[in-house]
Order: C-alpha cells, then structure tokens, then sequence
C-alpha cells in the first residue's frame, strides 16, 4: 500500500459489500471500468458514473495534489447507509412489483484515500437499473449524500505556498469546493 | 487502580491543530459527560486552533456518531472522535 506515511492509523482501506452494492476506501488508484464492471446485470439497460477528479484549479490558485483521509469504520458504513437509501427511494416507481424490488439494481461507490494527484479520480459511482431516470437520480444522490456524510476530509495543496498552510475543506460550509 | 482511559482520534483540522491523530486521554473516576470532553482536550491543547474546531465539530463514540451529547457519560474505554466537518467526494 503506496500511502504517505502521515495519514491517521485509522484511516484505512475498508471494504464493505452488501445486497446494495459495494462500498470501497482505498489508497490505490481508482479502476472505473472494473467498477462499472461490477454493477453489470442483464437486466440492466442503463448505467450511470460519476467520477470526480482533482481539478487544477481553486478561485485562481494552482491546485498541485488532493490528500484525503477518513475514519474508515465510520465512512464505510455511511456510505452503505447511502447506497441502501438511493435504493429504497426508488423501491416505488411506475413499474409496480410486488414486495421491496428497487428500481436500481446494485450501486458501486469507491473513494479514494491518500494523496490524489491533479486529473486522478478521488471518486467513482456507478449505478445500474433497467431504465435511465432511476440510474442517473441514484447516482446524483449518492454523490451529494456522499459529499454531505461520509467521514472523509480532503486538503488542498497551492502551487507556490507552504504546505503548512493548506487548506482542509468543508463541503457544506464551501458551497463549490470539490 | 488504573484510571479510565479514552482514546481521541483527531482527522484533517483537528489533526493539524493538535499535531497528533491519536491521544489517550485520563477521565475521572466517575466518568465524563461527553460535553466536557471539549474543555478537557482543549486543556492539553491550550494556544491551538482546537477549541475553534471543536466548536464546528460532532463526536462519535465507538464509531458511532452521537447526535445528542447531552445523554452520553464517557466511562473509558470508548474510542471517540473529533468529526470536523466532512469534504468527501
């Protein structure tokens, strides 16, 4: 594991895998094909990703990397929480069924941990589902959830100012930070 | 004997403040509201930014997060720690 050496013990890998889908941390880089591969289905006619990458830019100053960290427990099981409920909510559409059966059909969302370099994915969503409405409206707000819940905090390192002076995010509070 | 004990785990600001990630941390005999913990650690990080922290922050204790510190009495033992605000994604 490529890590920094300065990341908080308690934030590590974590894998969780549930009748959702998967939930991952990871300090390594993020393979969205093999995670869009992972929400495949015959029965799915539609897919939607989401990735977000690091940007070189932040109200003109020059973004060079992303460092994040997370309480790993934690975050893994919010961001199970989150793939649970973008399920649920679209469990009653106009297609009826009988008992619970979502409209989606499994929900990958891997973060990534660690330093992230400029035009790297800190994050990958992917959501399956036999129509298109439900897989895009899932994965937006498994994104938003995501950025709003999950126990994971980003650092933003300037071009040409000390590291010391990096700047930890907040989502809510920085309305356009990621 | 022994004195209770906590573990304080620091993330991203709280982190930087306190120049550590992980703190034991001494209660006394009878426990501590999970309130008090603030002016506790703040205590043994007097002249940083973490009372600035603290007060923009949530606790989770046992990998829990805690919507109502009011109710909840450290005895030691528990794992808590300092939730800043979040900026996944």
């Amino acid at each position: 594991m490529s890590v920094g050496g300065e990341w908080p013990a308690a934030s590590v890998e974590a894998r969780l895998d549930t009748e959702d889908g998967i939930c991952v941390l990871t300090y390594h880089k993020l393979d969205t094909q093999a995670i869009i591969a992972s929400v495949t289905d015959d029965k799915a006619g539609a897919t939607a990703v989401f990735i977000g990458t690091t940007r070189d830019s932040f109200k003109g100053r020059t973004v060079t990397r992303l460092d994040y960290q997370a309480y790993s427990k934690v975050a893994i099981k919010t961001m199970a929480d989150i793939i649970r409920q973008a399920r649920q909510q679209t469990s009653r559409s106009e297609h009826h069924v009988e008992g619970y059966v979502s409209s989606i059909i499994k929900c990958a969302v891997h973060h990534r941990l660690g330093t992230v370099p400029v035009g790297e994915s800190s994050i990958v969503i992917a959501v399956s589902s036999p129509h298109r409405k439900e897989s895009f409206v899932a994965c937006e707000y498994i994104l938003e959830e995501v950025k709003r819940k999950a126990q994971i905090w980003k650092r933003e390192f300037y071009e040409g100012e000390r590291e010391g002076d990096a700047e930890w995010k907040e989502n809510v509070t920085t309305s356009k930070s990621a | 004997m022994s004195t209770p004990e906590i573990t304080v785990l620091y993330f991203a600001a709280a982190s930087t403040a306190t120049g550590l990630t992980v703190e034991r941390v001494p209660l006394p005999p009878d426990g501590l509201p999970l309130p008090a913990l603030t002016d506790v650690l703040v205590s043994r990080h007097p002249q940083t930014a973490l009372a600035k922290v603290l007060a923009g922050s949530q606790w989770s204790v046992d990998a829990e997060m805690v919507d109502e510190p009011e109710g909840v009495v450290l005895k030691g033992g528990e794992e808590v720690a300092v939730i800043c605000p979040v900026s996944g994604g």
